[in-house]
């Protein structure tokens, strides 16, 4: 038995109501309880602004697609490299740096949770392996079905139970957490260098349209009762009028989860453009935000980008492709059979593009304009909007007209007729900062029930303590403090273990990966079914045995398992 | 037994679908496989324990000792070189770059030697690839370029390209079309529609004749471009451009002649041309059965996929520089553990003699041109027969080797964490 | 002020030596520098017999000389931006690596990447130049940006590769693909070529010797008159491949195959 207390600690605790409170917290054997004995160790927070651990709910950071970033990037591993010292390897990289650099920031920055934006099935194993490698937050990945054959063909049959069948089979499998779809149908297109221009275009040779996947998808995650909505990547994103699609994407959900949202539409700001042409483009955060707050089925997340240079990474292939027409930079492209596509193009957000000030002003308008906080969460689409190591900068915007305003006196003239920043006077609390950040991450991704984003007694007792004293710091005018407040915390807690101190990793770690099992019925099971079996054998390249995930590639994983009704 | 669905350990091909029949703990038949599957399964001779030199000869030592020995070479190195890694698996790939990492030495893979130019080509314009069902379901033209497969990835034709049946491509030998590039007509060449053959040297000034035809601008070509006439140049551009999906392979025909990386980069540019106009796709072939897999293992961990120095401290890549063969050729290291390759038999010569100067430790079952040369060989067990663990295939699919047969014989990620142990406690950590 | 280095005899005399401490501008505040062998720190001392003659305040007044053997020191001038290093034999890779200001003369050969991604500056190179020298660096799509590398001997493959801005003059020949992916700058060759300037966008390149295996991609634009050289050039326009703009000139017709 091990425990830890936690003095006087200032905690913002969203899912329990808990708000500045200065107190202590007791953790036994890695999880909150309600007290400890004497002899306890003690760490004294010292009045320091105390979350639980941070939750990224959509960020690339392992995976075929994320190394391949690397692979190609020499350049980019020229920046941000340190040796090997104390517990710490070497690291390499800024914007998509080595396993052990990512894992290490969101370490030090007091991230304990980190979802994987898309992992391809045929290629999890490769995920699961770069997991082990990132070994300082639990690990949970978004499975990709936007371009999968079986789905599409469930979808064509109006079968329900059958696409939820076959979700069931693959997440079991692969070890996948959640439903991803990415440029529904759009990847598939790809696969013969086309795409799709809206969510009523059908999908080449299948038959479907997105409007199709997404509702059926849709009705299959509720059938199997899985713990995080479809997280949706919507079509035609970065093109300019992509509003429309997102509206009519939303128009599309119902609300069946009294938990939980029904969809979560992720980084929404590639997707709320006006204008017709680049020439044009303007912020239509106002209507993503009108139908966002009409709609409590909906969680987004930001998608914000900081200036600079980044690497775009996405199962998007068709849109990867248009911007190497665009930029000419390298380009790689990676289709996966039977399943998704992907592509990488390396971008420079620059303050000199009304483009980009435009995207950059719609991201902050998003979060700002959307009332309920649980319903616009914080993310780059990390390293695409930016790498992760600016969020402490986007809180700083988020909580300070001043500073969003001395941002926007930097930046191209056009942007106060394309978009309404400058007139948005709303400045986030700490509270909201915790719940854009954890709370609505944890309640989003459904794993407040595993024990994270919250500190009730029963919780995995992970924990950020940043070295800002809420009382003394007005973020409004003292924005620099919170930026670097929340650069480095004074102690990162992960499972009652201290793994970060002052910007160092001061522990090997010792993640979880966190994987889905709907139980289905023996007669719905895809494995059993001899024509899926025949197909898979027919058209995949590998053999149907060799496809699933073994255990051994998971080996602290936790099985979160459900009752399909099917 | 009958064992199904195993997978062949030995080229980038990775094929799963072997049937392996195992009796008294030895692989007896091996159904599916091509003749260097075959060989690779069956014909396993083998060191039964670790040898170390002693004056003339070779006398049997215990593993804790070789594990000793190999530590203070390491230790007692300036400039060590860990070299091989493409015939195990990732999870020994992996202990091998923090070994690197521990000691300060430089570690380096089989791509120095096979497709490093084509890693140099991707980090300049980057790679529109795919996996290989992409190929298989839906090329209606592939192109060979500088390689043999016939040869070398005997299974490749029939498992993704020419003779393999997908979803959209029903009948391959009439919805298929292949041409084959080359300085001289090959086995491959016969099964061709259309063979082009290019002089040595000449594949750059050809694909830049391509992309020059492709968008356009086939007025300024010349009407012979290093051997091939423009008539025929001109005619592979419609066919690429006509294509529903286009699918280059290449090999060492143009990584490892004049102009290297730069003759990829040029074909990776044709590529990304052709897709403007339809959807096109290009993939080395790669040789050992998980030279990829260093590639994706070097990179996570450091951010490189081969020609790793972390002499410094940090991780420096400067292929040319901190490449393995580089490195023997000017004579720059001064201790070589080499594991799971055999630089002896394929390296050029002043390598081999600088290898010869230094103390070598080698880890590898087999007795192998190398073993001549080193002090120290110790035996593991191999990925896909006796140890199971991951491998990549050449188009980046992870599969995982299984291990078919018990031998008891330790597997290389259990030697190299016993050594990788044995270094730190001696550096006091 | 002039700063002696000698080299001095090493037990491991082919282990490298990496020296990017060896600029004037760190000689200011004295000669306790670190440089690195193999894998091992060392103090320049251990490795150099040092001498310094007067004293300056600025590294503009400061004169490095490099004497014995160099051949296999690396990074000596990197980020240099002032004063001089005179190298009398050979020397090292990345010899004045992202120098921007200042000289380098080496009396004898530079081995590979001289004055690779640099911004200012002067390297003169009396003997011959390795491969990729006054080119850029793995991955990164601009190479030497400003400042003048004149190389008296010959250079090997892939010189001047992504030339951005600043000029290259090699007295020599050059290898295999000089002036590849060039784009802006100024690259003279007085000697001979091989398939130069391939995947060229933009820049100006000169060859006054032979051109081998001409590309087949670079668009006859006519021909010019050089008085300073007293010769008149064909004039292309290329790379067609890469939608370039780049000018190429060549003493003749430049293709020896025709």
């Amino acid at each position: 038995m091990t425990e830890l207390l936690i003095r006087n600690a200032c905690v913002f605790d969203p899912l329990n109501g808990i708000r500045g409170d200065v107190m202590d917290i007791a953790i036994r054997d890695g999880r909150i309880v309600e007290s400890v004995q004497n002899n306890a160790d003690v760490i004294d927070a010292s009045g320091f602004l105390t979350l639980p651990g941070g939750i990224d709910s959509h960020s690339h950071v392992c995976g075929t697609k994320v190394n391949f970033g690397r692979y190609m990037s020499p350049e980019d591993m020229r920046a941000g490299r340190t040796a090997r010292r104390g517990k710490m390897h070497v690291t390499s990289g800024y914007y998509v740096p080595t396993t052990y650099g990512n894992s290490y920031r969101y370490s030090t920055m007091g991230y304990t949770t980190v979802l994987e934006g898309a992992m391809a099935p045929l290629e999890a194993r490769h995920t699961h392996e770069e997991f082990n490698a990132t070994p300082l937050q639990d690990m949970l990945a978004n499975t990709l079905f936007d371009g999968n054959w079986s789905i599409m063909e469930a979808v064509h049959a109006q079968d329900v139970k059958r696409a939820a069948a076959i979700v069931a089979w693959t997440l079991s499998s692969v070890r996948g957490f959640a439903i991803k779809l990415t440029n529904p149908g759009g990847t598939e297109a790809w696969g013969w260098g086309g795409d799709l221009t809206g969510i009523r275009d059908p999908v080449p040779n299948f038959n479907v349209t997105p409007a199709e996947i997404i509702t059926t998808m849709i009705e299959a995650n509720e059938l199997l009762h899985l713990p995080h909505s479809v997280h949706l990547h919507c079509n035609n994103l970065g093109k300019p009028g992509n509003y429309a699609t997102t509206l009519e994407t939303f128009g599309l959900v119902p609300d069946l989860n009294k938990n939980r949202q029904t969809l979560y539409a992720t980084h929404v700001q590639f997707h709320a453009y006006g204008g017709s042409t680049w020439r044009d483009i303007c912020s239509k955060a106002d209507e993503i935000t009108k139908s966002v707050n009409a709609k409590p089925q909906i969680v987004m997340d930001m998608g914000q980008i900081m200036f600079g240079r980044t690497m775009t990474m996405t199962a998007d292939g068709p849109m990867e492709f248009n911007l190497y027409c665009l930029h000419h930079n390298k380009w790689s492209n990676h289709d996966v059979e039977l399943e998704t596509g992907s592509g990488i193009i390396p971008v420079l957000y620059s303050k000199k593009s009304l483009v980009n000030c435009v995207m950059w002003a719609i991201g902050l308008e998003l979060a700002l304009l959307t009332k309920n906080p649980y319903q616009c969460l914080l993310a780059t689409d990390n390293p695409n909007g930016a790498p992760f190591v600016k969020y402490p900068e986007i809180i700083g915007l988020l909580m300070s007209k001043r500073y969003r305003d001395e941002e926007c006196a930097t930046l191209h003239d056009g942007i106060d007729q394309r978009t309404s920043i400058s007139s948005i006077d709303r400045e986030m609390d700490w509270n909201e900062i915790a719940i854009i950040t954890r709370a609505g991450q944890a309640r989003a991704l459904g794993i407040a029930a595993q024990g994270k984003g919250h500190l009730a007694p029963g919780a995995e007792a992970d924990l950020a303590i940043y070295p800002i004293r809420c009382d003394d710091v007005d973020p409004a005018t003292e924005y620099r403090k919170v930026v670097e407040g929340f650069q480095k915390t004074r102690f990162t807690i992960k499972r009652g273990r201290v793994v970060a101190r002052d910007g160092d990793v001061i522990v090997d770690g010792a993640n979880t990966t966190f994987w889905v099992n709907p139980t289905i019925p023996d007669e719905h099971n895809v494995a059993n079914d001899p024509e899926f079996v025949k197909k898979f054998e027919e058209y995949y390249t590998v053999r149907m045995s060799n496809y699933p995930v073994q255990d051994v590639y998971l080996p602290r994983g936790r099985c979160i398992k459900t009752e399909a009704d099917i | 037994m009958l064992i199904k669905d195993v997978v062949c350990p030995f080229c980038g091909c990775l094929c799963d679908d072997l049937d392996v029949e195992v009796e008294n703990g030895r692989i007896i038949r091996v159904d599916n496989a091509c003749t260097l599957g075959s060989k690779t399964m069956v014909g396993d001779d083998r060191l039964k324990a670790p040898i170390r030199r002693d004056g003339k000869g070779w006398i049997e030592t215990t593993y804790d000792a070789a594990i000793e020995e190999a530590a203070q070479i390491l230790l007692d190195a300036d400039r060590p070189l860990l070299y091989g890694w493409s015939r195990t698996h990732g999870e020994a790939q992996g202990i091998g770059v923090h070994l690197a990492e521990l000691i300060g030495g430089v570690v380096d893979n089989t791509s120095t030697v096979c497709h490093g130019p084509s890693i140099l080509a991707i980090q300049e314009v980057g790679h529109p690839g795919c996996t290989l069902g992409q190929v298989k379901n839906r090329a209606d033209l592939i192109i060979y370029w500088g390689c043999n497969p016939i040869d070398a990835h005997p299974r490749h034709m029939s498992r993704y390209t020419t003779y393999a049946t997908g979803f959209f491509v029903k009948d391959a030998h009439r919805d298929r079309k292949v041409i084959v590039v080359d300085t001289r007509r090959n086995e491959s060449a016969d099964v061709a529609t259309e063979f082009v053959q290019v002089e040595p040297g000449g594949d750059y000034a050809v694909l830049s004749a391509l992309r020059a035809i492709v968008r356009g601008r086939g007025d300024v070509v010349p009407p012979s471009v290093s051997g091939v006439s423009r008539e025929q140049l001109v005619r592979v551009a419609e066919m690429c451009k006509n294509a529903k999906f286009g699918a280059i392979f290449f090999g060492l025909g143009l990584t490892m002649t004049a102009g290297k990386n730069k003759n990829v980069r040029n074909a990776i540019e044709l590529t990304d041309e052709l897709n403007r106009h339809t959807k096109f796709i290009i993939s080395p072939m790669r040789g050992h059965g998980n030279v990829y897999g260093t590639n994706e293992v070097f990179t996570w961990i450091t951010g490189y996929p081969y020609a790793v120095d972390f002499s410094r401290g940090i991780a420096f890549y400067n292929p040319g520089e901190t490449t393995a063969i580089d490195i023997l050729r000017r004579g720059e290291c001064d201790a070589c553990l080499v594991v799971a390759s055999d630089p002896a038999a394929h390296f050029p010569k002043p390598c081999v003699e600088h290898l010869a100067r230094i103390p070598v430790v080698q880890i590898d079952p087999h007795p192998n041109a190398t073993t001549h040369i080193c002090r120290l060989q110790i035996p593991g067990s191999v990925a896909g027969i006796d140890a199971a663990g991951t491998a990549y295939r050449m188009d980046g699919v992870p599969i995982r080797l299984k291990a078919i047969i018990e031998t008891g014989v330790p597997n290389d990620t259990e030697i190299l964490q016993r050594l990788y142990n044995r270094v730190r406690e001696a550096k006091g950590e | 002020m002039r700063v002696i280095l000698e080299a001095k005899v090493r037990k491991k005399p082919f282990l490298p030596i990496e020296a990017e401490s060896i600029i004037p501008r760190n000689f200011l505040k004295g000669t306790d520098l670190a440089v690195y062998e193999g894998n091992k720190e060392r103090k320049l001392v251990d490795l150099f017999r040092i001498s310094v003659e007067g004293t300056a305040v600025t590294p503009e007044k400061i004169e490095v000389v490099l004497k014995g053997d160099t051949s296999r020191v690396k990074r000596i001038g990197e980020y240099m931006d002032a004063g001089k290093i005179t190298i009398s034999g050979d020397v090292g890779m990345h010899c004045g690596n992202f120098m921007s200001g200042g000289d380098i003369e080496i009396l004898g050969n530079a081995d590979a990447w001289l004055g690779r991604e640099m911004r200012g500056g002067y390297i003169l190179c009396h003997g011959n130049a390795g491969h990729y020298c006054a080119s850029g660096y793995r991955g990164e799509k601009t190479g030497m940006q400003g400042g003048r590398v004149e190389v008296l001997g010959n250079a090997g493959d892939y010189c001047a590769e992504y030339l951005t801005g600043g000029e290259v003059h090699i007295h020599g020949s050059c290898g295999d693909m000089a002036g590849v992916e060039m784009k802006g700058g100024q690259f003279i060759i007085d000697g001979d070529a091989t398939r130069p300037c391939g995947n060229m966008k933009d820049g100006t390149c000169m060859i006054f010797g032979t051109v081998r295996q001409m590309l087949p991609t670079f668009e006859r634009i006519g021909t010019k008159k050089l008085p300073d050289r007293k010769v008149t050039v064909t004039v292309y326009k290329g790379d067609v491949a890469n939608r370039g703009k780049g000018i190429m000139m060549v003493k003749g017709t430049g293709r020896s195959d025709e």
